[in-house]
């Protein structure tokens, strides 16, 4: 077996800062398929682009990057080229971003071919309408005609793997490219991934923070940490036996579906029988500027207990979101009941202070930490702000009821007066639940509030959420796309498609014996490693 | 990973380490300009008005440093006093209508239904009115002066303010950030005005800042026509003005040094204005 991707004490850094990456060593040989794994900042896309002989401007490299002999450190612009065009291809993570939104498919498709390869446009497209069939479009011709907005994003997806491969490199690199899918979609990828790598006998180095999708698909894997190859071997020994402690915590956090530990019901039963949120026939419908509706919910039904945590699971699209705004009211019904604490939703956008007596009952988090915080805010005085609105407390007390909230999630008084941007992704996520949880309300809404964060972060702030439902008796209402999240911290879970709840009921119930095809197919398409039928587990 | 988009940063200040050498170039010509046109009263050599008929049309000098103009004024001393009216022109404008076009542009942003649609419509029709246009308007019912153009000049830039915050408002007001404090239960005059403006301030501002060299442009060109100020009031636009007799004549200083300053401002206020823009816009991306 030859080495097709060599790197050999790779090191990258801008002069007169730490080096992003050091001392780095990887391998991909013919015919392989490697997994680099490691969170956000860990360096995996440097390294990747390394091997195109992507550079970011202004940095210094040392070290060995060669891709069939080539050195992508020295070689000239044209062998780059070469090389880019013939011998590595590589998928990114947005593939809206990577495709022109005015041109069709087909010209996307075929104008390397004709620019390049001398084919005439006859040629061209048959080739690229063979190509787009081989990744499992149907009505690829058709398709040639299309723009990208007509396609969904697994569909884009699939095109950007077609142009990928239509020069039959030896390499694919990819870029986390299933990230941005639903995971219903990424099921469909990676096993186009797997096939064509197997069929061509490419080699392919696969970047990604899962670890459970790097077990589906590479043999090898390279765990990356601060720039650092940590640990490497084979997948099924680096996961299941890691030797360094950063990969075993890596592992622990992986989300894994539990059915043992959600299922014990916080709800204390039969003290109090009236559900604190429930919700009948709740619908709603959005009209088009063009004319036209979308029903985003459509007749949703359910209840949730005080001390109860509810589970709404679903993919893009499926209403998930819209349901957790119409609890917090940034939504109006169009049709349906929600009740909450015996007080009925009034169907009409609310009154100032019909908003200010529902902040106590109901608080929501967001998904993007980034944007979730107002910038200009420093954190401690963002938390303070809402308790002299709802706690009636004057400027000091306020600021000392702030710097206790906030040390309870973790957030130490040195970083009272600290701006959202001073903060890493996690913690601007804390002081987001500080942020509600000054208000005190009763239900608290997560809106895939940990879908953004590193596994490592999601994990802590998972366990503050369970930590603060046990100690505040709060209830909460978890929409995510993650079956694992869910098990982790529901005990009853919902689980919604196109609109619809499909399913509802115990989580262990569910996710042992769904009886939806829908949810089947949702837990079937979580990432298996290749040795097992089950998930890694720590 | 998902991709972090950052929020403008407030506060002009936290870009001033940042400015180029050309933007650092441009801003000590604009401090010198507004210095020596602050302070014309004290620091200029002569009485702007101080008509010398032995000594017209004089080339620079250790007397005259610019020379006088047909009249035998020191050019100097006009320079600095018209510099007041000048500057002081679009100074207001430019101060007119950022307010409002700030106030415009927020409740524009924020209405979701009709209001929002109908100041939309209002803003693009001002937009299509030349500024230069509205100002004869304005001095046509008015008079000639400086009240008409200035009047006139702020309605006309106003579009451009409020056109900017609307967007801005309008992209905001579906953050995260801003639905929380909905949910949290703020009111909305709080919000908007509280949270939401500050934010919007630096885009803004390099915005007016940009007006301004427009805006100076402009009320030189109607000086220059005699719409505006009006002897023996000195002023930038119509120094050149008065000195067409003399360009003519093959004295090109008195028209040449009042057309320096003006466009050394609208150049000096461009790049900073550009810079300052850039700065946003990058943190944008």
């Amino acid at each position: 077996m030859s080495q097709l991707l060599q790197i050999e004490n790779f090191t990258l850094g801008f002069p007169g800062r730490p080096p992003l990456l050091e001392s780095v060593s990887l391998h991909v040989n013919d015919g392989e398929a490697v997994a680099l794994v490691g969170e956000s900042g860990s360096g995996k896309s440097l390294t990747t682009r390394a091997a195109l002989g992507l550079f970011p401007g202004g940095s210094e490299s040392s070290g060995l990057v060669s891709v069939q002999g080539l050195d992508t450190l020295t070689a000239s612009k044209q062998r780059l080229m070469e090389l880019r065009r013939r011998h590595a291809s590589m998928i990114f993570q947005d593939p809206r971003a990577g495709i022109n939104p005015v041109r069709t498919v087909g010209d996307f498709l075929t104008e390397t071919l004709l620019r390049f390869d001398g084919l005439s446009r006859a040629e061209a497209t048959e080739r690229a309408v063979k190509q787009l069939e081989q990744v499992g479009l149907r009505r690829a011709g058709e398709l040639m005609d299309q723009h990208p907005h007509q396609l969904s994003g697994g569909m884009l997806q699939r095109v950007m793997i077609a142009a990928a491969l239509l020069n039959s490199p030896d390499l694919l690199l990819c870029d986390e490219p299933t990230t941005a899918l639903d995971v219903t979609t990424q099921a469909g990828i990676v096993k186009l991934l797997r096939e064509q790598q197997q069929s061509r006998g490419m080699g392919m180095l696969f970047i990604t923070h899962d670890l459970n999708l790097a077990a589906s698909l590479c043999e090898r894997v390279y765990v990356l940490r601060r720039g650092e190859v940590v640990e490497h071997g084979p997948t099924r020994a680096v996961f299941l036996t890691p030797e360094q402690d950063y990969t075993r915590q890596l592992v622990e956090a992986t989300p894994v579906i539990e059915t043992g530990a959600g299922s014990a019901s916080h709800a204390a039963p039969g003290l109090d029988p009236a559900p604190l949120l429930k919700v009948s026939g709740l619908s709603k419908t959005y009209h088009l500027p063009r004319g036209g509706m979308v029903t985003a919910l459509d007749g949703a039904e359910f209840s949730l207990p005080e001390g109860g945590s509810l589970g709404i699971v679903g993919e893009s699209g499926s209403g998930k979101s819209t349901l957790a705004r119409l609890v917090v009211a940034l939504e109006t019904a169009t049709a349906g009941e929600l009740t909450l604490r015996d007080v009925p939703r009034p169907r009409r956008p609310l009154k100032a202070s019909e908003r200010k007596a529902l902040a106590k009952d109901v608080q929501i988090v967001f998904q993007d930490p980034y944007l979730s915080l107002d910038p200009r805010i420093p954190v401690g005085n963002a938390v303070a702000d809402v308790f002299r609105l709802h706690q009636k407390q004057g400027r000091k007390e306020a600021k000392d009821s702030a710097r206790n909230l906030l040390g309870r999630v973790g957030i130490g008084p040195e970083r009272f007066d600290a701006l959202p941007r001073a903060l890493s992704g996690g913690q601007r996520q804390r002081v987001a639940l500080a942020k509600a949880l000054a208000a005190r309300p009763r239900l608290l809404v997560l809106d895939e509030a940990t879908s953004a964060l590193d596994v490592s972060v999601q994990a802590q702030v998972l366990e503050l959420v369970e930590e603060l439902r046990d100690q505040l008796g709060l209830t909460i209402l978890f929409v995510t796309h993650d079956l694992a999240v869910v098990s982790r911290l529901c005990s009853e879970i919902l689980v919604m498609h196109q609109g619809r709840i499909v399913e509802q009921g115990p989580t262990a119930r569910i996710l042992e014996d769904p009886g939806d095809d829908y949810t089947r197919n949702l837990i079937a398409s979580r990432p298996r490693p290749l040795w097992d039928a089950e998930p890694v587990t720590a | 990973m998902t991709l972090a988009i950052q929020l403008p940063q407030a506060g002009l200040r936290r870009y001033g380490n940042l400015l180029s050498p050309m933007a650092w170039g441009a801003l000590a010509v604009a401090a010198v300009v507004v210095f020596l046109s602050l302070f014309a009263p004290v620091l200029a050599p002569y009485d702007p008005d101080y008509v010398d008929l032995n000594n017209v049309l004089a080339g620079p000098g250790a007397q005259h440093l610019l020379g006088t103009d047909a009249l035998g004024r020191d050019l100097l001393s006009r320079l600095m006093h018209g510099g007041r009216t000048s500057l002081l022109g679009p100074t207001i404008v430019v101060i007119g209508s950022t307010v409002l076009g700030l106030l415009l542009g927020l409740v524009a942003g924020w209405s979701e239904g009709w209001l929002g649609k109908v100041l939309g419509r209002l803003f693009d029709l001002l937009f299509a009115f030349p500024a230069l246009l509205m100002a004869m308007l304005a001095i046509a019912l008015f008079g000639k002066g400086l009240f008409a153009p200035i009047l006139a000049m702020t309605i006309a830039y106003v579009p451009y303010v409020a056109r900017l915050a609307q967007s801005l408002v309008v992209a905001e007001r579906s953050r995260p950030y801003v639905q929380a404090y909905r949910v949290l239960g703020f009111r909305t005059p709080w919000v908007v005005l509280g949270r939401v403006l500050p934010n919007l301030i630096p885009t803004v501002g390099a915005q007016s800042t940009l007006n301004f060299g427009y805006v100076l442009a402009d009320l030189a060109a109607l000086s220059f026509i005699g719409l505006g100020v009006q002897p023996p009031t000195s002023d930038w636009g119509a120094m050149i003005e008065e000195s067409r007799g003399a360009l003519l004549g093959g004295y090109i200083l008195p028209a040449f040094w009042p057309a320096l300053v003006v466009v050394l401002v609208v150049v000096a206020v461009n790049v900073i204005g550009e810079e300052l823009s850039d700065r946003i816009g990058g943190k944008l991306s």
